[in-house]
């Protein structure tokens, strides 16, 4: 058998009938998670691309019809484990409608759920940029989008006393008022945040190798985006400026000004960019809700039945006492109906389907992940591309996996 | 605190969505297992292109017992600003179902439907008829029952037939009994019986 000096390209290698099935994942480091992807490839091409889901599920949904409304909100943050203060605000503003108090919440409280939840936004998307470029071979960007996010975590940690998972929002408002000198390291964040965005679209956006492996590569067109149910970055990408804090503001999204970055190729570069404008989106409406935050006022519902009493005033007060222990021993009651919330996540429209039938605890919460359907889009973008522009597709459509397995 | 402690609290709701009129801002619609795929198409040509949602809710004492609600979103299929977006409507759409009826596949109109619907095949059991690939896909291949019914229990019928030692006999327990609740001499026993009295040959019958 002679060696042909030219390189073999996958047109001369496969040929008709010469397929054959390759499981990639669940433990492929670019699958972000525990991701199986059967494919049928010929060669190095993809025929069929089907994602098996399923391996991190733990039965979220169902517990959280046996816990009451407040504890239901810990296990909603653990979905999405990167963005954990969006998934908390789409359950609470849920509850808060069910419960008929949204009107009541107080104008700080609006302002510090936007603060926490847009901070999340740039946390969660520096893991994406960070993974994202590893996944591509450029290991630097993952350390400089890690320590901007450590920045956040601690003002996470500062605000709710955990780095991950804060359970800092709650029904009624939040839980606590913002710690002293919160607002100061805010500053500096806002301060240190343009030139570390300069530095990362310096070390990818011209990048001629991040440029070659991402432009043209998981085309996603309007009308595949929208029968895919592709929401959030993904679908901004492919052109449609359709998001939820414009399209049906929340929590006081309406005060604020941003606009929505879009993009018209739909490429994987599209989304990258897409991504990269809304982290600096992301820190305007930060910086306006830090402005909004100078006058002091009350962070939670004055309604001790939903939201427990401060705590020095239990010593004083037997009402008081009566009401924390009623809270904690046996939660509160919801006014039985449905209702569906949305926010905009990370990832895209996030929503919480909720029914009570007048209990302490909620009788169905159907999430509507926004990775689930983003990554389900990967069945159409897949065939026909190779299998290295797999891995680009799957970091552009920034899956997580507490949320698609639930 | 908070499992099985607090007693159900009275006056609870059998069918929640008929009790209150709409809270938010989506026009909510009721339809026949029968009609859902001519509504769902119509719908879809009038503008509705985007399924946002499908998931299904186990009413388990009312009739029908189940109800599968969808998700709609008007959405323009080219690329639009942020004017041309607006505030596009919302439709939920109810669809009450029987134990043991099926539902048309929607997965031709949206593809989107696919993975919707096996999840909701594999957590309540419900078929939906014409779906290309029909099979669970959160839960293992081989799990028996839909863990999402409300008589399924929390904990999974596998560990209501293997309880834990109650703890109320704990007094009785000697130190060193192992957890299957079988006492240190029952277990020694059992192993003089099956190796002989004599110990293993190895060991020579002298030590253990």
């Amino acid at each position: 058998m002679s060696l042909s000096a030219t390189p073999l390209t996958p047109e001369i290698v496969s040929h008709e009938g010469n397929s054959m099935v390759l499981s990639m994942g669940p433990q492929h480091p670019s699958t972000h998670g525990v991701l199986q992807i059967m494919l049928e490839i010929e060669g190095e091409s993809v025929i069929k691309a089907e994602p098996e889901i399923g391996y991190l599920h733990t039965g979220i949904e169902k517990n959280m019809e046996n816990l009451f409304w407040s504890h239901g909100q810990t296990n909603a943050e653990r979905m999405d484990y990167l963005a954990p203060s969006s998934n908390a605000l789409c359950y609470v503003l849920g509850v808060e409608q069910l419960l008929g108090i949204t009107d009541r919440i107080p104008e700080r409280a609006k302002h510090i759920r936007v603060l926490n939840v847009e901070l999340t936004r740039i946390a969660s998307h520096c893991v994406w940029l960070g993974t994202h470029g590893i996944d591509l071979g450029a290991i630097s960007v993952f350390f400089y989008c890690f320590d901007l996010r450590e920045n956040i975590l601690d003002l996470q940690e500062a605000a709710g006393g955990a780095r991950m998972h804060p359970n800092y929002l709650r029904v009624g408002g939040v839980n606590g008022d913002l710690p002293e000198g919160y607002l100061e390291r805010v500053d500096a964040l806002i301060a240190k945040f343009p030139g570390r965005l300069k530095e990362l679209r310096g070390l990818l956006q011209a990048n001629p190798i991040f440029q070659d492996r991402t432009i043209d590569v998981g085309i996603l067109s309007v009308e595949e985006a929208v029968a895919w149910s592709v929401t959030g970055p993904a679908l901004r990408g492919s052109g449609v400026a359709y998001d939820v804090r414009k399209a049906f503001p929340y929590s006081g999204y309406d005060q604020y000004e941003f606009s929505v970055p879009t993009r018209t190729e739909g490429d994987a570069y599209a989304r990258f960019l897409v991504r990269l404008d809304e982290m600096e989106e992301s820190i305007k409406i930060i910086a306006q809700a830090r402005e909004k935050l100078h006058t002091p006022g009350p962070f939670a519902i004055d309604d001790p039945k939903i939201f427990p009493p401060p705590k020095e005033t239990i010593a004083l007060s037997m009402e008081a006492l009566i009401h924390h222990f009623k809270i904690v021993s046996e939660g509160f009651r919801v006014p039985p109906g449905d209702v569906y919330q949305a926010v905009e996540g990370p990832r895209g429209e996030l929503g919480y389907y909720l029914v009570s039938n007048g209990e302490n605890r909620p009788y169905r919460v159907r999430t509507r992940p926004p990775s689930l359907y983003n990554l389900q889009a990967l069945k159409g973008m897949a065939p026909g591309n190779l299998i290295a522009d797999l891995v680009v597709m799957i970091g552009s459509l920034d899956p997580v996996f507490g949320e698609v397995d639930r | 605190m908070p499992s099985t402690q607090t007693p159900p609290i009275a006056g609870t709701a059998i069918d929640p969505p008929g009790v209150r009129p709409a809270i938010d801002d989506a026009v909510i619609e009721v339809v026949d297992p029968k009609a859902l795929h001519a509504r769902l198409e119509a719908l879809r040509a009038e503008g509705y292109t985007m399924l946002l949602d499908l998931g299904a809710v186990d009413y388990l004492e009312r009739v029908p017992r189940f109800e599968v609600v969808y998700h709609l979103l008007k959405m323009p299929v080219a690329a639009a600003t942020l004017a041309q977006v607006g505030t596009p409507a919302r439709l939920r759409l109810r669809c009450g179902l029987k134990e043991g009826e099926h539902l048309p596949t929607v997965s031709d109109l949206w593809k989107s439907a696919d993975w919707a619907e096996r999840e909701v095949f594999d957590l309540f059991g419900i078929l939906f008829d014409g779906h290309p690939d029909l099979r669970r896909i959160q839960m293992p291949h081989d799990w028996e029952g839909h863990p999402l019914r409300k008589d399924y229990p929390l904990r999974g019928p596998a560990r209501e037939r293997s309880p834990r030692p109650a703890f109320g006999l704990k007094s009785n327990v000697q130190a060193g009994t192992p957890p299957t609740g079988r006492t240190l001499e029952a277990l020694q026993q059992q192993r003089i019986s099956a190796e002989g009295p004599k110990g293993h040959e190895l060991t020579g019958g002298e030590s253990e």
